[in-house]
């Protein structure tokens, strides 16, 4: 799944490196769009540069892809925004690995009157004010509001007055996106149930291995756990099979986050029961078709927020939900 | 009083005892053997006068100053040499950084000192050429050079310094028999400067041919202390295995 | 006969020897170095300009200073597995002070440095005294300090350094930036202290044979322990440097870092095992790297054909190296 998209992403790159090589003032003038990724080595991420490109090729924009070799290199990422710079792009997307690592180089593109886009919504407002940085617009999901869809949908499942304890499985320490899931599904939890108890809030780290060893841990000490939100796929699918292994499959909701293709095919084996899909591919083709209006004068929301959507297996087998067409 | 007197040296690591009480001196511009089986504790006993070692009890003074406080650095400061077995060199330097190791000249710049290169490089030259050496190149890293080539090294260091003692640590058991020659030598020139040499060695010719004295360690003891020119090499090795009369291990000896 | 040999060596070999003589860098490391942003001038239009020489030289940074601490560490015949770590621990303390706690940006500078240099001085200290092996202080010390550095910080990025602080990292006097400045000056600094202070040469005596180095009088374990206490000093200047260039401290900055640091040394001819390294030599490995990544990056090559390409390099550049020490000593 993952490797097509990598050799065509790099097939495409490099005909267009070839093609700026060839006619470095034809390519300026038409205007390049800079597309900074996180890393291309996870599905969510290949599905939003996927939706890029689609997008680009669609609205006949010329577009280079760069990503780094993880989404925890902070550093290596800004040294390749600042590299990024030199081809003097119109528009910078990019999809920031915390919410300050890109920063001077965000601000230097600013300042060379190029747009920038937030990716994904990985940039804090409050900071991009103190900075004095003033992106063209923000597009990506809500990610508070997907961890909250996660708590509804298990409350649906569970009923409002169920009582049991629950595990909330974080994404890397100090991450804001598994920070705002978890905590959106904890508020919503307590609105919705009280009755359900969050009785361990732990990071997995987008590890599936150490989700797997979290769950099997909070299994041996409540055996009686009603429900699992994990932030994202990954972990949820470790869970899964933490729980599985433990004979209780079919006796724990488990939720993740992202909608990708593993989860899908979890979901639809009867296994997870239901995974808030992000519509990254979506994300991705929109922010190249936003950036194209910007340029050409017209007028773009700051904030552009992707609806997400919950995937489960009544919804599949149905197959009427429009949003459908961009889970990849 | 000699130059050097060690006396009452105890050295046990862990549970082993290798040195319980050993008295050893000797006077300047002399050439005192120290031989013994393998484990009679030579090794350890040079060891602690360079101040590798630590002993658990004794004294040792050099010229009447006592030095078991001091550091290795102090000790070589203060004369007193040691060629090691294995020679103790840095092969990935070149002749001049193991000459002047732990002693390189300095020349402040800008009140920083840095070590002097120029200098060094002289020096070193010079030392080579006064012990008549032929050294492939100076600049050249010691790990490139052979046996007998690092041994000359390992001399020059020892003497740069101007020693006191010079402590020499089996430095024929690596060498070719023209070589072996010219270490004997070295040792009949020291003593005409008046510097005192520790030989140790399994070659009891070598031995019987260039010392003055012969100290025997047997059991972490000094066993025997013997007049060079008043004995043999039978009682020698009779000394070294204990017991009186060991005709045929003399024998074997002689034979070489 | 050797000697008429050195005589009639040809005008390459007479290079190389000047080279390592004088620079302390080996000729062939320079000429892949220049055949490198040769190449990256022909490929990429946007290669050879100051602005994208600055970009090299500014990437090259932490990475740069770390692995000038590699250097001495590895030099010395030890390894500093907490670099990355280290370096994340600083910012983070570093920004404690200046926005937590609201100090004065020199203060919060000095605490970036100082912290890292207590985890230095800890690492050196187990290791000369209670004679755990460096590889197993230092990967204790990777995870600790980056524990140390995600409790303070409670996971989160500390934002909004002092105006002073940010200057380190942000600022551009004569249209350089600050941390190139600082990272050019330091390795300056500790290339001078390796290659022609008695401090430079024990180190790489040390390495070279711990033995000959004790009989020659050096304190090794004094110094080993000063060697570590520098390493997490710089591994401390590496994180106000990245601290300052984001306006945050990173708990998770640095991650991996070591092993590119350890890279660069090596690329840049410092021995695994001890006794050989120079600054300027593991400044040359750490620009290769810099401009083979920058080279790939204009080229829009995707992120993991550049870590092949790094990892061919380092296996490359340990070739050639082995090949002329095998060339030129005895075995």
């Amino acid at each position: 799944m993952t490797k097509p998209v990598t050799m065509k992403t790099l097939a495409a790159a490099a005909a267009v490196a070839v093609a700026a090589t060839a006619m470095p003032a034809t390519a300026q003038a038409e205007g390049e769009y800079g597309v900074l990724m996180k890393t291309l080595a996870n599905p969510f991420w290949g599905a939003m540069g996927q939706g890029v490109e689609d997008g680009a090729t669609e609205a006949g924009v010329p577009y280079f892809v760069q990503a780094v070799e993880s989404d925890q290199a902070a550093e290596s990422q800004l040294n390749v925004c600042n590299t990024m710079l030199e081809r003097q792009p119109v528009a910078m997307i990019t999809a920031a690995i915390n919410s300050t690592n890109l920063l001077p180089c965000l601000k230097a593109a600013r300042e060379a009157g190029i747009e920038v886009v937030d990716l994904d919504g990985n940039l804090d407002p409050t900071i991009l004010e103190a900075e004095g940085i003033e992106i063209t617009f923000s597009i990506g999901s809500d990610n508070v509001l997907a961890g909250a869809q996660g708590a509804e949908y298990m409350v649906e499942q569970l009923g409002a007055d169920a009582t049991g304890p629950v595990l909330v499985i974080e994404g890397l320490s100090g991450n804001v996106t598994g920070q705002k899931r978890a905590q959106g599904f904890a508020d919503k939890l307590a609105e919705l149930a009280p009755g359900l108890e969050i009785i361990a809030s732990l990071p997995g780290d987008w590890d599936r291995g150490k989700a797997a060893n979290i769950t099997n841990d909070i299994l041996t000490r409540n055996p009686d756990l009603v429900g699992i939100f994990a932030a994202n796929d990954g972990m949820a699918l470790g869970a899964v099979e933490s729980v599985f292994a433990a004979g209780k499959g079919g006796d724990v909701v488990i939720i993740g986050v992202d909608g990708n293709s593993d989860a899908v095919k979890s979901i639809n084996d009867g296994r997870l029961t239901a995974s808030v899909a992000q519509l990254p591919y979506l994300v991705g083709k929109q922010a190249v078709e936003n950036v194209k209006m910007a340029l050409e004068g017209e007028d773009v929301p700051t904030s552009v927020i992707v609806p997400t959507l919950v995937l489960t297996k009544d919804v599949m087998d149905a197959g009427t939900e429009p949003l459908l067409e961009f889970v990849k | 009083m000699s130059l050097l007197e060690v006396s009452g040296i105890e050295k046990s690591f862990g549970a082993v005892s290798v040195l319980h009480g050993v008295d050893f001196s000797a006077d300047a511009g002399e050439v005192v053997g120290l031989v013994g089986d393998n484990g009679a504790g030579k090794s350890t006993l040079m060891k602690i006068i360079t101040g590798i070692y630590t002993a658990d009890a004794g004294a040792i003074t050099l010229g009447g100053e006592p030095l078991m406080h001091l550091s290795p650095g102090e000790r070589r400061a203060m004369g007193i040499e040691m060629i090691y077995q294995d020679l103790a060199l840095a092969r990935q330097q070149d002749v001049a950084s193991n000459i002047f190791l732990g002693r390189e000249p300095v020349r402040s710049i800008l009140g920083i000192p840095f070590v002097d290169r120029a200098m060094m490089k002289a020096q070193a030259q010079q030392m080579i050429d006064r012990l008549g050496a032929n050294l492939p190149a100076i600049n050249r890293n010691v790990g490139s050079f052979s046996g007998g080539q690092q041994q000359t090294v390992a001399i020059a260091r020892a003497l740069t310094f101007d020693p006191k003692v010079v402590i020499m640590d089996e430095p024929t058991a690596a060498l070719a028999v023209r070589e072996v020659q010219g270490v004997l030598d070295l040792i009949r020139q020291l003593k005409e400067q008046g510097i005192t040499t520790v030989l140790i060695s399994h070659r009891l010719n070598d031995v019987l041919s260039v010392t003055d004295r012969i100290v025997v360690l047997r059991h972490g003891t000094a066993a025997a202390n013997l007049v060079t020119a008043e004995t043999d090499m039978a009682e020698v090795v009779s000394a070294i295995v204990g017991g009186a009369g060991m005709p045929d291990a003399a024998a074997h000896e002689a034979r070489g | 006969m050797s000697s008429t040999k050195a005589q009639q060596k040809g005008l390459w070999s007479r290079l190389q020897a000047g080279s390592i003589e004088q620079l302390h860098v080996r000729l062939e490391s320079l000429i892949v170095l220049l055949a490198l942003c040769a190449l990256m001038s022909v490929l990429s239009p946007f290669f050879l300009s100051v602005s994208n020489f600055m970009n090299i030289l500014l990437a090259t940074s932490t990475i740069g200073v770390l692995a000038i601490a590699a250097t001495f560490v590895i030099g010395a015949g030890g390894l500093d597995l907490s670099l990355g770590s280290v370096m994340g621990l600083s910012g983070v303390v570093g920004a404690y002070v200046g926005v937590t706690m609201g100090l004065p940006a020199p203060l919060a500078v000095l605490a970036c440095i100082a912290a890292g240099a207590l985890a230095g001085f800890v690492n050196g200290t187990i290791i000369t005294r209670a004679f755990v092996p460096a590889f197993i202080v230092t990967l204790g010390m990777l995870g600790i300090a980056r524990g140390i550095a995600l409790v303070i910080s409670d996971g989160r990025v500390i934002y909004g350094l002092p105006s002073a602080m940010v200057f380190i990292g942000q600022g551009r006097p004569f249209g350089i930036p600050m941390p190139v400045i600082i990272f050019v000056v330091t390795a300056f600094i500790m290339h001078c202290l390796l290659a022609y202070t008695r401090f430079g040469r024990h180190t790489l005596a040390i390495g070279d044979s711990e033995n000959a180095a004790r009989s020659a009088g050096i304190a090794v374990d004094w110094q080993r322990r000063l060697l570590y206490t520098l390493s997490g000093a710089l591994a401390g200047l590496a994180g106000l440097l990245f601290a300052a260039r984001i306006n945050a401290g990173d708990p998770t900055a640095g991650l991996t870092y070591e092993l590119t640091a350890i890279t660069a040394a090596i690329i840049g001819g410092t021995n695994l095992f001890g006794g050989r390294g120079s600054i300027l030599g593991t400044m040359v490995g750490a620009l290769i790297m810099g401009v083979l990544q920058n080279g790939l990056n204009l080229l829009a090559v995707q992120s993991y054909y550049q870590q092949m390409a790094i990892g061919a390099v380092l296996i490359l550049a340990v070739f050639i190296d082995q090949y002329q020490v095998r060339k030129e000593t005895r075995v």
